[in-house]
């Protein structure tokens, strides 16, 4: 399957948007930039390795562009888990925001209950035809994990140069404490 | 292009839709159907890329209810990309990294031309750039080589953590050296 690559999934989404729709997207995109909240509520989901939104105005061809009668968004996510399970957390923990997101396209049927707003997506998905990841079988969480073990490793290795073995090992066994969550 | 809306910390969202030639999008389909995957991947050769993928959009979709129809003149090829830092030397690294995977890809769009010259190929990438509205990551201080760097650093913890369970504390520290020390 062109869209997974070892444990990584690739969801490619495109929308046609309502007359009236690139306005308010652009409000609310303005909002969700400069409200950290929502990157906080996005971090808590987390299996999104990286996800973006471009409101495409003009298809770009050789001149100025393609203009239809309406715009289109594009949604990218690259995740790990299941497709299902993926959209399941997403309508619960971003409900509101993806409403004022996806309620500006036509034929949204709001993020609940779920089903609708899966069978939405399906129908407005595209399958990748290649698909690649630098580290396809690390999760988001293992990411997010192994940098905090990196650091606390770089501290230890910092403040036991040179002390004697009683003393190593205390800090040795802190350090695995601190750590052993992202083990 | 404002590039600050395709950034969050150090990474950067690259997006391009070409236009597909008349006629080729199935040519097109059996081309990116044919590379190679995972590591031997022509991705894999561009530094910098901790994810991208190729789709074809052969023509947009329709929902129905009180939309007009709306179809493409031609499919587009849309083309993204999360990579380490600004994407200049991004494209540069591209060009070189992709080799003729490039081509054998982007001849099947209108106007490309051809990987041999830089500019040419870069200029031709930002003309058809979609500039992101909003981008996520969730470590985007973190470079590939610094995701590929701790990972392993948390594998040789779990690793050394196993072994050293029963080891004495003059063992412990000297193991631990013989590991870690950098």
């Amino acid at each position: 399957m062109a869209n997974i690559d070892g444990k990584a999934t690739a969801i490619t989404v495109l929308s046609p948007v309502k007359r009236g729709g690139p306005l308010l997207l652009w409000l609310v995109f303005w909002a969700l930039r400069n409200i950290s909240a929502t990157l906080r509520k996005l971090e808590m989901l987390s299996f999104i390795h990286y996800a973006r939104w471009a409101t495409i105005k003009r298809f770009p061809d050789d001149g100025g562009g393609e203009r239809l009668n309406y715009s289109y968004l594009l949604f990218e996510s690259n995740f790990n888990g299941t497709w299902d399970q993926y959209i399941d957390a997403f309508s619960q923990v971003l409900g509101f925001r993806i409403k004022l997101i996806w309620g500006t396209s036509f034929g949204f049927p709001g993020p609940l209950p779920v089903e609708p707003f899966k069978a939405y997506i399906r129908r407005n998905e595209f399958i990748a035809n290649h698909y690649w990841s630098a580290y396809p079988e690390a999760t988001t969480t293992e990411i997010i994990s192994a940098g905090r073990v990196e650091s606390a490793l770089q501290e230890l290795c910092g403040s036991t140069a040179g002390v004697d073995p009683d003393s190593f090992r205390v800090a040795y066994e802190s350090f695995l404490g601190k750590v052993q969550r992202d083990l | 292009m404002r590039d600050g809306r395709n950034t969050c910390g150090q990474a950067y969202a690259l997006t391009v839709l070409t236009p597909i030639l008349e006629s080729r999008e199935s040519g097109l389909a059996r081309c990116l159907s044919q590379l190679q995957t995972g590591s031997r991947s022509p991705l894999a050769n561009v530094p910098g890329t901790h994810f991208a993928r190729w789709v074809i959009i052969g023509d947009v979709t329709y929902e129905g209810a009180g939309q007009r129809r709306d179809h493409l003149h031609t499919g587009r090829l849309l083309f993204t990309s999360t990579f380490d830092g600004s994407v200049e030397p991004y494209l540069e690294a591209l060009r070189v990294g992709l080799g003729g995977a490039a081509d054998v890809i982007w001849e099947h769009c209108a106007g490309y031309p051809g990987s041999s010259d830089g500019e040419a190929f870069a200029a031709y990438m930002r003309a058809h750039q979609i500039e992101s509205s909003l981008f996520f990551s969730a470590y985007p201080a973190s470079t590939v080589e610094d995701v590929q760097r701790s990972l392993a650093s948390r594998r040789r913890v779990i690793d050394f953590a196993v072994r050293a369970q029963a080891m004495s504390a003059a063992e412990l520290q000297a193991a631990f050296q013989q590991t870690f020390a950098t």
